[in-house]
């Protein structure tokens, strides 16, 4: 501990205003004491777009954060190359577009949801993770496929009776508006078979650590800059996270009143713009770092694998499912 | 003792209007342990910068190892000898853990300097494995850098630097934002290090530690010229010295119904003793 020894510069008596007054101005001397006048506390709206789009961003890093400790379970996903899984989850997604049987389709849902049990990832978790998006990506873009106007067959729910003659503009529309059994199969169809991607994908990224997925791209002949970037980009989002969120707290910390909508935006893009050029700043001293431990440019990446036994059966496995999948798509095997 | 740096009539200037160093002549010998010590915006970390040719001087000479240090030398494309040379022998440990630690892992980021040294694969798992043991972080190995506090970040820079084997370490405020006990650690390590005849050159406006991490100090002034460069013992004892660059300053506080005033390192803790009783 560096202690520096007593040096009295002089011992004066003592006068608590000596500096107050020289330095503070006059109205900040004065202190309000007592309760609010005015009110009680009241609720007032929901969160603002800025406020509920700030939240989310920071809910999805924490869920990444919970992905990352999925990812280091002792399950059977885990025990598995990276490379491996990676090779197949591609494969498997390719018979499973060709995949036209929803039984088979069904299967395979139902096979990624046995993965996930025995990779210890909880099923409701898992399950909320795919069906969130399901819904807004595939089930709206198929809700016209279920009417006979553009999928014609055996009627399963009358809509509306619109009697002969009947014109939507240009176009002429059946006398009745029906949902369709073909419909119906083509748009569930379509529904669990991107179902089964993305859950396949899901198992994926929560089964896999992030680094581990990223240098297993190499196995793709993805070129070593692109999977450095990727590395580091997964890296500093989490920091400048961090820099909004810090942002943004200390805004709120400091706003006596809300502003108008326009104030608030310009307040969105003076940090975004703030945020660029701490990015770009960081950027710069981030490659200075790299070259000073010798970086020339040249990337270097060292791979930690080690194939077992395991990786090669369930390598087989997939490929021969995926086979099995594109065969039947084909028609070239019956069941 | 071999000189490894040398600087004569170093300035360096910022975007051409804003100084950060002038006129500086100094050189550091091999083994020493120097402290550079100056007021936040002095010159320190621009000087650590130049000395690890990440930064070139405006205008005067810099040499290392017996070689004048050139933008032509460093920022090229093409592979060069000595700049591998250099990159090797001299470890920087940056004042912001962020910049420092950019890999995703803690174990990547130890083995990214062994791996620039195109040590085989094996040699680079060992190295990296007995750096982490070294330092006491098997516990962090596999953690990205976000989820590490802030001592742990400091220890992991320490290793990313540590696992090349630089024989001069170059340290930027290294006790910035830690604890007393992560303080402590870095201090214990810092001198293991001295001991083994690594030189090691430290800027810092931390007084607590420099006596105990260098033999030799440097203040750099204000007006980002170097005021003294002697025996740390004597720049210690230099109040008015140490004022006068703003690395202590007059202290004021309360013993009962008296004012008392004395001059008062600003680092952390107000630890002082006092010299005459006084009157409550």
């Amino acid at each position: 501990m560096f202690i520096i020894p007593d040096f009295p510069l002089g011992e004066v008596p003592l006068d608590l205003n000596r500096n107050v007054s020289s330095m503070i101005p006059e109205w900040m001397q004065k202190i309000e004491v007592g309760p609010c006048a005015c009110c009680t506390a009241s609720i007032g709206k929901k969160k603002g777009f800025v406020q509920k789009a700030i939240s989310d961003i920071f809910t999805f890093f924490e869920e990444c954060l919970v992905n990352d400790s999925i990812a280091r379970r002792k399950g059977l996903l885990q025990s598995l190359d990276p490379r491996v899984k990676l090779v197949s989850m591609v494969v498997l997604i390719f018979a499973v577009a060709m995949t036209h049987d929803i039984r088979l389709l069904a299967i395979v849902y139902g096979l990624t949801l046995v993965f996930a049990y025995l990779s210890k990832v909880e099923i409701v978790f898992f399950l909320k993770r795919v069906w969130v998006f399901i819904p807004i990506f595939a089930g709206i873009i198929m809700i016209p496929i279920l009417f006979n106007v553009f999928t014609p067959g055996d009627a399963l729910v009358t809509i509306a009776n619109l009697g002969p003659n009947a014109h939507l503009g240009p176009f002429a529309l059946p006398p009745v508006i029906t949902i369709t059994v073909q419909g119906t199969m083509l748009a569930l169809t379509f529904v669990l078979r991107v179902a089964t991607c993305v859950s396949s994908a899901v198992l994926l990224f929560l089964t896999t650590p992030r680094d581990l997925l990223f240098k297993s791209l190499r196995s793709l002949k993805v070129p070593k800059v692109y999977v450095l970037t990727m590395d580091m980009c997964y890296r500093y989002i989490f920091l400048f996270a961090d820099t909004v969120r810090a942002f943004y707290t200390a805004k709120k910390s400091r706003s006596i009143k809300s502003l108008p909508m326009i104030e608030e935006q310009k307040w969105v893009g003076n940090r975004v713009g703030y945020t660029l050029i701490k990015a770009l700043n960081m950027s710069e001293k981030v490659h200075g770092a790299m070259i000073s431990r010798g970086f020339n440019g040249d990337i270097k990446i060292l791979q930690r694998y080690s194939i077992h036994h395991r990786d090669y059966v369930a390598c087989v496995s997939v490929f021969a499912l995926s086979i099995f999948l594109i065969l039947v798509s084909q028609n070239l095997v019956k069941i | 003792m071999e000189t490894i740096f040398d600087l004569r009539d170093v300035s360096y200037t910022y975007i051409r209007r804003f100084e950060a160093l002038k006129n500086v002549t100094l050189s550091f010998k091999a083994g020493e342990q120097t402290a550079i010590l100056g007021a936040n915006g002095s010159g320190k970390s621009t000087l650590l910068s130049i000395l690890n040719a990440l930064t070139y001087p405006t205008s005067g000479e810099f040499s290392a190892f017996g070689a004048p240090i050139k933008e032509e030398v460093f920022d090229t494309l093409e592979d060069n000898e000595f700049a591998r040379f250099f990159r090797k022998k001299v470890g920087f440990l940056f004042q912001n853990p962020d910049i420092q630690l950019f890999s995703s892992t803690v174990f990547d980021e130890i083995a990214f300097g062994p791996l620039q040294l195109d040590l085989p694969p094996d040699e680079v798992q060992k190295r990296t494995e007995e750096v982490i043991a070294m330092l006491g972080i098997e516990n962090l190995r596999d953690r990205a850098p976000h989820m590490l506090s802030g001592g742990e970040k400091k220890k992991v820079c320490i290793a990313s630097i540590l696992s090349t084997n630089p024989d001069v370490l170059l340290l930027d405020e290294p006790t910035g934002g830690l604890d007393p006990r992560s303080q402590m650690w870095l201090i214990g390590i810092i001198q293991d290090l001295a001991k083994a005849g690594k030189t090691i050159i430290t800027a810092t406006h931390d007084l607590d530690i420099v006596e105990q991490i260098s033999t030799r100090a440097i203040v750099v002034g204000e007006d980002h010229t170097i005021h003294v460069d002697c025996d740390c013992a004597s720049v210690m004892s230099n109040l008015d010295l140490l004022m006068a660059a703003n690395l202590i300053h007059r202290h004021m506080h309360r013993h009962g119904k008296l004012l008392h005033e004395h001059l008062h390192a600003h680092s952390k803790e107000h630890d002082h003793v006092h010299g005459s009783s006084v009157n409550e």
